[in-house]
Parts: C-alpha cells; structure tokens; sequence
C-alpha cells in the first residue's frame, strides 16, 4: 500500500516535469513513431525477400517487435534514467540521502524517475502485438496466452535482476560507469528470434545478457514451441535470479561508505 | 599550418587514449546491430540458396566490410561541438586563429578512428574466424580503388554531420535533428541491407544522395562488384556532393556564428 502511494507520487512529480517540457516530449514522441516506421520498413524489406526468417512468418516478426517494444519501454522509461541517477549519486555521495529515507532503497532508486511520455510506447508495442497476432492467424488458446503473459514478465524480472547485479557492482569499482553498456548494446538483439543465431551469439543472449528470454521465449511460447517443464524452468530462473540480485544489492549497501568518508 | 594538426594530433590522440575502456564498450554497442543484419539475412540465404542472386558469403562479406568502411567514414562531430556551442565554450575556440572544425573537430575525429581500429582489428578477426568469409572477389586493385573512395566519403559525411551539428547555433533540439538525420542514413546508406535488395524506386532515390557514397560504394568497390561505369559514375557524384557539402558547411557556419557572437554567449 505504502509502495502503491509512492509510486504514483514519483508518477504525479515526473508528469510535470513533462508538462514543463511539452514540445520536448511532442519531439520525442515524433521521433519514436520515426524509429517504429523505420522498424516496420525493414521487416517489409525482409519479407519482399522471402517468406519466413528461420520459419517465423511475417506476423510472428510483428508480434516479437511488439513484445521488444515492451522491453525496451520499461528499460527507456525506469531503467536507464534510474541508471543515470544511481551512477551520479554514487560518485558523488548523494546517495546517502537515498539511504537514509525510510523505504527500501533499491525501490526509491528504480521508480523516483519515471519517464512517463513512455506510456505510449508501451500502448504502441501492445497494438504491435495484437497486429501481429491477428496477421499470423494463429488461434492463441487462453492457457497460451496465459503463459505469454507471465513469460514477458519473467524476462523483464530477468533483465531487471542483471541490471541490479550491474549498477550494484559500482559499491566495489566506484568507476565502473559504463556498468551499464552491455545491457544497451545487445539489446537490439531483441527485435528477431534468437533462433536464427549462431550458437555463440544465441548462448550470449540467453545466458549471458538474457534478452532473449524476455523477447524470443514469450513468442516461443505463444507459439506453442515450448515444452511446461521449459516454462516452468524459465519462471523459476527469473525468481531466482532476482532473490540473487536482491541479496548482491543488499550487500553492496552495505559496502557503500559514501563519497567522503 | 602542417605544425598545428602535428601539434594537434598530439594532444586529441591523448586526450582519445584516456578514454580507452569506453572505447571498447562504444565498440562493442556499435558493433551488434551489423552482426545482427548479417545473421538475418545469411539465413535468409541459407533457407532459399540465395536473395535476388546474393548468397550467404555475399551478405557475410558485405557486412564484415561494413564494418571497417562504417569506422573509416563515420563522423562523431556532433558530439564534440554541439555541447560547445550550447554551452558557448565555442567562444574560446573561437578566438584562434584557425577555424575550429576544420582543425581541432577534423584532427579529434580521425584520432577517435585511429584508435577505435587497434580494438576493432582484433575484433574483426574473431568475426572473420567464426563467419568463415570467402574473399575471393576482393583484389588489390579494388582495395586500391577504395582509399581514395573511403576518404570522399568520410570527407562528405564529415561536413554534412558539421552542417547539422551548427544548427544548434539555432535550435537546442540539434539531437533529435542529428538523430533523424541518421536514422535516414541507416536506410540509404546500405548499412541495413546492400542496396540492391531495396524497393526500386528507393534505389534510385538512394543512388543520388549522398549516403550511399559513405558506405554502399566503398564497401562494393572493395568487393569488385562494380563496373567500370559505375565506378567512374559514383566518383563523379563524390565530387559533386563534396563541393555542396563545403558550399553548405561554409554558409550555415558563417551565418551560424554570426546569430552566435549576436546573442553574446
């Protein structure tokens, strides 16, 4: 409850900061739409081509575009400004506010800087995912979609978890600033199924930098390639994996001493 | 005027060699998006034998020469003066007597290249090794022919993203401006896709801008795809968009510091 109370405070403070900037935000919205036509003009580039890309049609590429854009809302809107604040405070040791407030740090870091024009990504990747869908044809049954949902939800508490373990590293190596550009750079694999990968780069995005198990393995899901043992594994490993990043968080708290002392 | 890009080269190269560790991860963010191009369409190839008579070593090819033809003729001016003009640090740079982008921005741009090719080299290798590419059309003649090609098309994409850059002399949203003007690039430039796979009329669009210069005809030179009409075609267009691209640079930078020393920053 008391959560629910501070999420939507930083909800209200980040929505005038938006007001405050319209023509900003207008910009930003022009340019994602730029980004979503670009998109869109590549996969209709691939699909004047040829008919499948290692057996998914062009609806299913629609559909993982959607779900990519479902990722890629939740790290543009909480995770890289949150990233930016946390990297600042660090160095130069307003953190220790941070700590000191009477809520769990770890949540005050990740949701105190909401980018809320977002929103519409996340309305735009939805409709990208319905489109696709209802292209392919393919009759999702309610269990199907009943696991796609709790899978994207995995994959982002999976890539949430990473990010944790990442910025936490900065409590031990304070210049470690750049924690984070792995996690941006491989991102972009996202947008086609990692199926299509050679071996290395499919065992990069699974295992290593795991975006694909919150674009690739949802569809996968819904496309009723996945085996229940396959997606009882996965939700487990996102629930381990963030019981893990949580105790790595909790220790480097611990080892932070502030910038002066 | 040789002296000051000696003395120059000196300091950017060393003020490029601090930021080293960055370098790699800039690398390794810059490097996915081409990796991930060349997978999609080598199975797209693999899946139907060939594209519009392209094979898998073809796109394995165009894209590992992509990558060392994007380095060569890419510009990172944008962001090493746009914060200078916001920000009017430019006033400093300025008061020399020699022109700030022409001399510092040029010689810190190619300092970056110099650089980012000791990480890349290796790099590439590891590609090449796991990509098993057939070079077999590539000869010394083409890679020859290509020198002066990549040295056009950092030239013209040098002054085009100075000219864009300037316009924060105007407008403070340069970035988004900066950005759209990529994204276009990404399309025109064959960095997506060779060219040859896009819709007709956007190839014939695509022929006359000056994005395919940067990047489509240097890499298809090196690969000897082109004839010997082409070729001289493609040079011409080198120099014509050169003469433009200085003509636009000098009059939006003239204009530019005028409205600059106007509001007194």
């Amino acid at each position: 409850m008391h959560s629910l109370k501070l999420i939507s405070t930083f909800l209200k403070v980040n929505l005038q900061v938006a007001l405050a900037y319209r023509m900003d935000t207008l910009v930003n919205i022009i340019l994602n739409l730029m980004w979503l036509g670009w998109e869109l003009l590549s996969l209709s580039i691939i699909f004047s081509n040829t008919k499948t890309l290692g057996g998914w049609g062009p609806g299913e590429l629609i559909a993982l575009l959607g779900v990519f854009r479902l990722v890629n809302t939740l790290m543009a809107a909480l995770i890289w400004p949150a990233t930016e604040k946390f990297n600042t405070s660090v160095r130069d040791g307003s953190l220790d506010y941070t700590l000191l407030q009477p809520a769990n740090s770890l949540f005050l870091i990740s949701f105190s800087r909401i980018v809320v024009w977002r929103v519409w990504d996340l309305a735009l990747g939805i409709i990208l995912l319905v489109i696709g869908l209802s292209i392919s044809g393919g009759s999702a049954s309610l269990v199907g979609l009943g696991t796609f949902i709790v899978l994207v939800i995995t994959g982002m508490l999976v890539i949430y978890s990473l990010w944790i373990v990442l910025v936490a590293a900065t409590f031990w190596f304070v210049k470690f600033d750049n924690n984070v550009t792995i996690l941006h750079a491989l991102l972009d694999t996202g947008r086609y199924p990692s199926t299509i990968y050679p071996p290395w780069l499919r065992l990069i995005v699974t295992f290593l930098v795991p975006v694909a198990v919150a674009t690739t393995v949802p569809m996968q899901a819904l496309r009723g390639d996945l085996t229940a043992w396959q997606v009882l594994m996965f939700f487990s490993i996102g629930v381990v994996a963030f019981l893990v990043a949580y105790q790595v968080w909790r220790l480097g708290v611990r080892k932070y001493s502030g910038a002066s002392s | 005027m040789l002296k000051i890009y000696r003395r120059m080269w000196q300091v950017n190269w060393a003020e490029q060699w601090q930021y080293r560790a960055n370098l790699l991860m800039y690398l390794l963010y810059w490097l996915v998006s081409p990796v991930v191009y060349l997978v999609v369409w080598t199975t797209i190839a693999n899946s139907q034998g060939s594209v519009n008579g392209l094979t898998a070593n073809d796109f394995i090819t165009y894209y590992l020469v992509l990558l060392i033809v994007d380095q060569l003729t890419s510009d990172i001016t944008i962001h090493l003066l746009a914060y200078k003009i916001q920000d009017g640090t430019l006033s400093g740079e300025l008061l020399k007597p020699v022109h700030p982008i022409l001399t510092s921005t040029l010689v810190n741009n190619i300092a970056f290249k110099a650089l980012t090719f000791i990480v890349l080299l290796p790099v590439w290798l590891v590609l090449s090794l796991l990509f098993q590419p057939n070079f077999a059309s590539v000869t010394w003649g083409s890679i020859l022919l290509a020198v002066p090609a990549a040295m056009f098309g950092f030239a013209i994409s040098f002054l085009l993203g100075s000219t864009i850059t300037c316009l924060a002399f105007w407008t403070t949203r340069v970035y988004s401006i900066s950005e759209f003007y990529y994204a276009l690039g990404i399309l025109f430039s064959g960095q997506f896709v060779p060219l040859q796979l896009m819709p007709r009329l956007v190839q014939q669009i695509a022929q006359y801008l000056p994005y395919q210069l940067t990047r489509y005809f240097p890499i298809e030179l090196i690969l000897g795809k082109l004839s010997p009409e082409q070729i001289i075609l493609n040079f011409a267009l080198d120099i014509f968009w050169l003469l433009i691209a200085f003509l636009i640079f000098r009059w939006v930078w003239k204009e530019g510091v005028k409205r600059f020393s106007a509001v007194g920053a």
